[in-house]
């Protein structure tokens, strides 16, 4: 039974409102100045393309200092100027609560889930409170495929600069890629649509209070939805353009919850992908179009400076994970990069596969220091980035794409060692499943 | 002066002879006593070498970091650690007893002394033991702390924080033992006090690499806000 996390006033709400058709939920944390924007999207988004459906708007709210709350309450649209078709049969209700427990935008989900589930709501979607380029289709791109397909996940899929979503194009992709074999191009894109026994699952789980809590909510509710074997789809949102989150933030640990999310559910879906070989594509909604990015500044020599740094201090913990050989090639790589020219920098996508590889199997062999490892990952994941600056810096969107499909094979196709490592059959033994169709289930032991 | 002589002479035969009487039969039944606790050691090791896999002690000890403590090439298995540990603890129970043979107060004073000490002792071991650990644990998060924030001499910083946590340990191991108490807590005042003057006397020295440092990470506080786009956007 999950637990009951609701405030007396988000509960009274939920018995006022009875029930809903679809839920809107929104994370916030002092985004006074766009969050307006997105609640009236939201808004305009059920009027238009929900109009028969109840649908509820829900402001989860980390304890702003500004007026965020006031914002989404007072959010207004001129019907008039949406040129709906159809009447809206229900008016769209908006709710706007602080959430309790661990400050984080996981736990802020946590209580949009809970709503959503005692509403009764067959869909929900949330999306971030800081987005600039939302607008009405996006409710339309994630809801419908699970209210009118029988999808139960719908991940984004943007348009965003080379530069941009790194964690997403060196790691988290072509690693959750590998692993579930489905082609999930933006895991931990931010703004998602899911169906009830989704959500359902989502709080039966137990692992809300860790990283989960925080940036590692995005990983785990994609991974779930996959490994759980529910059906998955993407929708094509355009352009992703928001504003940058706390810059006082500790950039090493966003990597750590993000990544160590990453590695807990590979030690919980274990025996799911261990037995899936290859990828495929997911279904893909939308209509595709190009747009204008916002450009990306990087600092290169800032990120070489970080690697070599972490070279010459981090052996010891890197030793934890990485073999010699692998030790070796990385003092290499160093040695070379003291003395040649910052473009010349290049961690090669076998090593970098190694690296994240062994990283994984550590952290499942290492409880006591997983939180070292994960942290220690900073200074070789920046090496990693000035390296795919310096690969694609004259390349053009689609060569870049081209680029992380290289990557992405290199994993699949080093995917049997890690498997090895991990207790399966040697490498030369190694037969496993193709990799299950969209939506396919999938056997789950643990 | 013969007649001297030779009472002296019979009078030692006789005193070696009665010293040979009273200690020689319990200085055989002594090392009988530790030939067989060292028969009985050897054969237990044996056993234990062969026939205990203790997969489940080899794992807690790989999965706490403490395999790689003791040995740092990580082959440390429970099955030789706990052989050898029982192969010295059942030859230190043959010495006791084979000492407490020859029943003199020197000899119970010594007993008594091993066995009141013991307990205390493996309390000592384990504190230096959780001590050295938990050095090597919080070493590695300062270290950590150190590279990722630039800090010039994170590894030096690191090094620093295991010797105090390790001194630590054993100043509190000390008091367990009840052994020089007051010279290692002076040790340590000393070593606290030292530490101090030396990171004034360091950043006084370096106070120009210090003051770059401090302004390096100020102004890459700054860059970080014109590369939040980098980290920020996942």
């Amino acid at each position: 039974m999950a637990q009951d996390i609701l405030s007396p006033e988000a509960r009274q709400a939920i018995e006022k409102l009875g029930h809903a058709d679809v839920v809107i939920g929104i994370p916030s944390y002092n985004n006074g100045r766009t969050i307006g924007h997105v609640v009236r999207a939201a808004q305009a988004g059920l009027n238009k393309y929900f109009p028969e459906l109840r649908g509820v708007i829900i402001n989860s709210d980390g304890g702003s200092k500004d007026d965020t709350r006031k914002q989404v309450l007072e959010a207004q649209i001129d019907p008039a100027q949406l040129l709906l078709l159809d009447t809206p049969l229900n008016p769209v209700h908006r709710l706007s609560f602080p959430y309790h427990g661990i400050p984080g935008k996981g736990s802020a989900f946590r209580m949009i889930f809970q709503m959503a589930r005692d509403l009764g709501a067959r869909a929900c979607a949330v999306v971030d409170s800081d987005l600039r380029s939302i607008t009405p289709e996006w409710i339309d791109l994630l809801l419908r495929p699970v209210v009118h397909r029988g999808y139960d996940f719908v991940a984004p899929y943007y348009h965003r600069h080379k530069y941009d979503g790194t964690i997403t194009n060196s790691i988290v992709y072509p690693l959750t890629r590998a692993l579930y074999g489905q082609r999930i191009r933006q895991p931990i894109g931010g703004d998602f649509g899911m169906s009830l026994p989704v959500i359902e699952t989502y709080l039966k789980r137990t692992d809300w209070e860790t990283d989960v809590a925080r940036y590692g909510i995005d990983i785990w509710m994609t991974t779930i939805a996959v490994a759980r074997g529910f059906r998955v789809c993407q929708s094509f949102l355009g352009a992703k353009l928001h504003d940058a989150k706390d810059p006082g933030a500790d950039l090493s640990a966003m990597l750590q919850q993000v990544v160590g999310s990453v590695f807990s559910l590979m030690i919980e879906f274990k025996d799911v992908w261990m037995r899936i070989h290859g990828s495929r594509e997911v279904e893909l909604f939308g209509f595709r179009y190009d747009v204008g990015l916002d450009p990306i500044p990087v600092n290169l020599d800032r990120m070489i400076r970080a690697f070599l740094r972490g070279e010459a201090d981090l052996r010891e913990i890197w030793s934890l994970a990485l073999s010699d050989a692998t030790l070796r090639q990385i003092a290499e790589i160093a040695r070379r990069a003291r003395t040649a020219p910052a473009v010349e920098f290049r961690i090669p996508d076998e090593l970098w596969v190694s690296i994240i590889y062994d990283f994984a199997s550590a952290y499942a062999e290492l409880p006591a220091a997983r939180s070292h490892l994960v942290r220690s990952l900073t200074p070789l994941y920046l090496g990693r980035v000035a390296s795919f600056v310096n690969e694609t810096r004259e390349m053009n969107a689609a060569e870049v794409e081209d680029r992380i499909e290289q990557l992405c094979l290199a994993f699949e196709r080093l995917k049997p060692f890690l498997v090895e490592r991990w207790g399966g059959p040697r490498v030369d033994e190694y037969r496993p499943a193709p990799a299950a169709r969209p939506g396919q289930p999938q056997e789950v032991s643990s | 002066m013969i007649e001297t002589f030779r009472q002296v002479l019979e009078q030692t035969v006789a005193r070696l002879s009665a010293q040979a009487t009273a200690w020689l039969p319990p200085l055989f039944v002594a090392i009988v006593v530790f030939g067989v606790a060292w028969a009985v050691a050897v054969i237990l090791r044996w056993l234990l070498l062969h026939a205990f896999k203790g997969e489940r002690f080899d794992a807690f000890l790989r999965k706490t970091g403490i395999g790689t403590m003791l040995d740092h090439s990580g082959r440390l298995r429970a099955s030789p650690l706990l052989a050898h540990a029982i192969y010295y603890a059942i030859l230190l129970i043959g010495l006791l007893n084979a000492i407490s043979v020859f029943d003199t107060d020197i000899t119970r004073e010594i007993v008594d002394g091993v066995v009141h000490l013991l307990p205390k002792l493996f309390a000592a071991g384990a504190i230096v033991l959780a001590g050295i650990w938990l050095a090597q644990y919080l070493g590695r998060g300062a270290l950590l702390w150190a590279s990722n924030e630039g800090f010039p001499w994170a590894r030096r910083f690191c090094a620093f924080v295991r010797v105090v946590v390790v001194f630590v340990a054993i100043v509190v191991a000390a008091d367990v033992l009840n052994f020089a108490r007051t010279v290692f807590f002076s040790a340590f005042l000393i070593f606290s006090i030292g530490a101090v003057f030396a990171a004034c006397l360091v950043l006084a020295l370096n106070h120009r690499e210090v003051y770059r440092w401090f302004t390096a990470s100020r102004s890459r506080q700054q860059e970080s806000e014109d590369e939040r786009s980098l980290w920020h956007h996942l």
